[in-house]
């Protein structure tokens, strides 16, 4: 726009000046008007003309009395226009001069501003291409790097689980071992113990042996002493013997003589026993025949009777007397024989008696010497029986002493035995702990091995620790190194970012001055447009004018008063115009001398430059925003990777530090699916009847409970048991009162408070 | 008046019963694990509705061992039994697999009660004779254990039916009670 209308106007001086004079008062008109449009105040008339286009009707009458009005400044404006003509050519030429300087210094300056920001922009370009590979190399190696640090993070995360996984296996062994150790030593101690008690039974069986070797060794004195008196009894007891032989010898001669005596005696008896039996034979003769004589006695008497009786019979009578004489002659024969026989009886008697007494003398005597016989006898058999008892007795002690002796032997086995029992016991119970003991070093040996295995695996994995820490201090320096080349790379980033910042900076600033300019030129070509806006409404309002003029000129033989009239006013309108642009033109070189960019925009103002410039700047623009976005992601991607470097080391510190503390808590924030049910009202829950099925019979269970167990139990259900029936404080603490006095050995009955019996009319616990 | 004196009393004769809590999901084998502690003897079990309280004697130590029903209607309840007591044994069945989360939750909710602040845990993995139970460590780590502070705690591989495992447990509990006195 201002190119072209500077080129207009370039072109317009360069035709009014080659042409010279002839074409002067036209493109003197057009200048005037130009002026005479900048001067005035252009916007009336530019409203003017384009109403005056819209309704020319409702305009004529106005325009003919501007027409009048015009024509005579028109005369004034002729003149002035002249003046204003030549004053303006002067200006021309001055502008003229200071256009093509201003010019030459445009393109000076466009030039070096051209090269310097080609300069520039190469530089620019190729440090941010070295930049931008720099960078990329870095960040392929920063992720490289990233990727292997992953990896051995990953390495290293896998390794900490295993050790964490071994270390608490060897915590589990290690708690193992340390109960197996615990048992064993328990074992140990109790086998102790037992072989403790084991020696003290065995001292004590010692001592009872001892003791009983000591009787034993009385009961042998007593054996000895006893065989000695055996010795002695025996000793005796063959002597007695010999006596009792002796004695039975003697007394076999003494029964002897006994029985011989006996027999003879016996004959005695015998002899004795015939001669009393004859005897008796004869008494019982003598009997017989005193009967017979009896008999006789009592026949003679009875004879005589029967003779005293019987006379007539005489020869009977005496037949009977022949016969009594014969009889009486027969008994004085028995008489006689009797009495022989008595005498002769009696002389035997006597014989024997004699003899009888003999024999008894004899046998008094022999019974005499039986009976000293006997004496001894008895006295002897005495000593027999007391050497017997004797005997006896010494077989007593004997058998008393054997028994004791087998009793001491039967005791001493036993005691053997006990004491073989025990020693094997002993012995068994030595091997027993010795096995024990064995199997427990064994034990030992083995845990202590495990215990070393497990150390070497501890100090293993101690140095496998150790050696990931030295990996993970490597990598934690490798890591810092990455960091400081990261802050390095930050830094430099930073520096690039100082340097874009620099850039943007002054490309800002450039472009504050490019806008700046464009501002300038903006207001320029504002200025430009008004003018050409004046120029144009001028031009039109000329054309107008003219056309008006030439409508006019017919009429201006008339109207030459009323032109002069009005080339007056234009004279004064263009003193006005005059002083006005004498104003306005120190102001414009003012304003071009201020500042050597305000020539920029003029520069620009030639249409390759300006293309050349803007495609530059595009460009450039487009450069740096590239630019900028590529930093903006390599940022992006550097915060993430430190956010990345961040949260490794934050979880590699918190496996480090074994217990993660922040895993508790996170459970604990989540209250828990139950917490509403906490509240123990059954309202609820969903499944209503069941829940309520359940919580009656948890009621009565509990209630039952309470009832029935100790008051130390009771005093624990108290809670469930208020909860469970919506009891108030007040009556869970007088029942806690309540127990508490009957569990207590001291203390008063709790006073019932009021709140019992609200409790009773208290519609809160239906009983229904 | 006559708590102090009691107090006094028990202090004296140093027969304070250890209160001990058997917790866990429902089916784990609390209350078998109960009855293996105080008759040692399997005994046959319906599911507890409600609990189950018994006097253990152990190493001349008393404890009043509550097992607490774990179905999880009255799983609300526990928080009842809490006060004073000593160790918990949260008993969990190793071949659950599916409900160990849920084990973990209810656990991490129980230790965050203040009355169990002091208490003892002791985690039984239980029935370690099935075939396909999980290893001690898994089920520790599964139960977020060793994230545990301030807090004594030990897991067990044990098995109610066989009864391996428990008399370790105890002796663990035994001597920690003792070392905490």
């Amino acid at each position: 726009m201002f190119a072209k209308l500077k080129k207009k106007i370039a072109e317009e001086t360069a035709v009014a000046q080659r042409p010279g004079g002839a074409t002067r008062i036209p493109r003197s008109v057009s200048k005037e008007s130009v002026a005479s449009m900048g001067a005035d105040s252009g916007d009336d008339f530019a409203s003017d003309g384009s109403s005056s286009r819209e309704d020319l009707s409702s305009q004529l009458l106005r325009r003919n009395e501007q027409i009048r009005k015009l024509e005579a400044r028109l005369s004034d404006y002729a003149e002035q226009v002249r003046n204003l003509q030549k004053i303006k050519e002067k200006l021309e030429i001055a502008l003229e001069k200071h256009q093509d300087s201003s010019m030459r210094k445009f393109q000076e300056q466009n030039e070096t501003f051209q090269a310097n920001r080609a300069k520039m922009a190469e530089g620019l370009a190729l440090a941010l291409a070295r930049k931008d590979q720099e960078w990329s190399e870095k960040m392929d190696q920063l992720e490289k790097d990233k990727r292997f640090l992953t990896a051995q993070l990953q390495e290293m995360k896998n390794q900490s689980l295993n050790l964490f996984q071994r270390r608490d296996e060897m915590d589990e062994l290690e708690g193992f071992q340390q109960q197996e150790l615990s048992k064993v030593k328990h074992m140990l101690l109790k086998k102790e113990e037992s072989l403790g008690k084991m020696e003290q039974e065995l001292e004590a069986r010692t001592r009872e042996l001892s003791r009983t070797q000591e009787e034993l060794m009385i009961s042998n004195q007593m054996s000895a002493d006893l065989s000695q008196k055996i010795e002695e009894l025996q000793r005796n007891y063959s002597t007695l013997e010999e006596q009792r032989d002796h004695v039975t010898a003697s007394k076999t001669g003494a029964e002897n003589k006994i029985t011989a005596l006996e027999q003879k005696e016996e004959e005695l008896q015998a002899f004795i026993q015939q001669l009393s039996i004859d005897l008796q034979k004869a008494t019982a003769e003598t009997q017989e025949k005193e009967k017979l004589i009896t008999h006789l006695q009592e026949k003679v008497a009875s004879l005589e009777k029967r003779l005293e009786q019987n006379l007539s019979g005489e020869e009977h009578v005496q037949e009977l007397l022949k016969e009594k004489t014969l009889a009486e002659q027969n008994l004085e024969d028995t008489r006689q024989q009797l009495l022989a026989a008595r005498s002769s009886q009696a002389n035997a008697i006597d014989s024997l008696e004699t003899r009888v007494k003999e024999l008894e003398q004899s046998l008094q005597a022999s019974e005499e010497k039986l009976k000293q016989s006997s004496d001894v006898v008895t006295a002897q058999e005495a000593q027999i029986q007391e050497l017997a008892s004797a005997n006896k007795e010494s077989s007593c002690a004997q058998q008393q002493v054997l028994a004791l002796e087998q009793q001491c032997t039967e005791q001493i086995h036993t005691l053997e035995a006990q004491l073989s029992a025990l020693e094997r016991a002993r012995a068994a119970d030595h091997a027993a702990a010795e096995r024990k003991v064995r199997e427990l070093e064994q034990e030992n040996a083995g845990l202590k091995e495990s215990k070393n295995e497990c150390e070497h695996s501890l100090q293993h994995h101690q140095l496998e620790l150790k050696k990931l820490k030295e990996e993970w201090s490597q990598r934690e320096i490798v890591s810092v190194a990455m960091a400081q080349a990261l802050e390095e790379v930050r830094k430099q980033r930073e520096e690039f970012q100082q340097q874009a910042a620099n850039l943007i900076a002054i490309e800002g600033e450039k472009e504050q001055s490019l806008q700046e300019k464009t501002e300038v030129i903006l207001q320029k070509e504002q200025e430009i447009l008004q003018l050409k806006k004046g120029h144009d409404s001028a031009l039109l309002q000329m054309r107008q004018l003219q056309s008006e003029l030439e409508a006019l000129r017919g009429l201006r033989a008339e109207e030459s008063e009323a032109a002069a009239a009005r080339e007056d006013l234009l004279r004064l309108r263009g003193q006005e115009q005059g002083a006005v642009l004498s104003v306005s033109e120190p102001h414009v070189t003012s304003r071009a001398g201020q500042d050597p960019t305000y020539q920029l925009p003029a520069a620009e103002g030639i249409p390759n430059g300006e293309m050349g410039t803007a495609m530059d700047l595009g460009q450039l623009q487009k450069e740096k925003q590239d630019l900028e976005q590529q930093l903006l992601e390599k940022n992006k991607t550097i915060k993430q990777m430190q956010q990345r470097m961040l949260e490794l080391k934050k979880t590699l510190q918190k496996e480090l530090k074994i217990r993660p503390d922040n895993e508790l808590f996170e459970v604990r924030e989540k209250p828990g699916p139950e917490m509403p049910n906490m509240a123990p009202s059954v309202t609820n829950n969903a499944d209503l009847t069941d829940a309520r099925e359940i919580n009656f019979e948890y009621l009565k269970h509990v209630v039952l409970k309470f009832m029935s167990c100790r008051e130390s139990e009771a005093f624990h259900l108290i809670k469930a048991v208020s909860v469970l029936l919506n009891f108030s404080q007040e009556e869970e603490n007088m029942l806690k009162e309540t127990l508490e006095y009957k569990m207590s050995w001291f203390g008063s009955k709790p006073a019932p408070k009021g709140s019992i019996r609200p409790s009773i009319s208290n519609p809160r616990i239906p009983w229904s | 008046m006559g708590g102090f004196f009691s107090s006094i009393f028990s202090s004296l004769f140093g027969t304070r019963e250890m209160r001990i809590l058997i917790l866990g999901l429902d089916g784990a084998g609390k209350t078998t694990i109960l009855y293996r502690l105080q008759v040692g003897e399997v005994v046959t079990t319906i599911p507890t509705i409600g609990f189950n309280v018994e006097t253990v004697t152990y190493k001349n130590l008393k404890f009043q061992v509550w097992d607490l029903g774990g179905q999880t209607s009255i799983r609300p309840y526990w928080r009842c039994y809490y006060s004073n007591t000593d160790a918990v044994i949260y008993v969990v069945d190793s071949c659950d697999r599916d409900r160990i989360g849920i084990s973990k939750s209810e656990l991490v909710a129980m230790l965050e009660e203040e009355e169990l602040r002091k208490a003892i845990l002791v985690v039984f993995a239980n029935k370690q004779d099935m075939e396909q139970a999980m290893t001690p460590s898994e089920m520790a780590n599964s139960l977020g254990l060793p994230a545990l502070k301030d807090r004594k705690w030990q897991i067990f591989k044990t098995s109610a039916t066989k009864g391996t495992g428990l008399d370790e447990a105890m002796e663990w509990l035994v001597e920690t009670l003792k070392s905490r006195q």
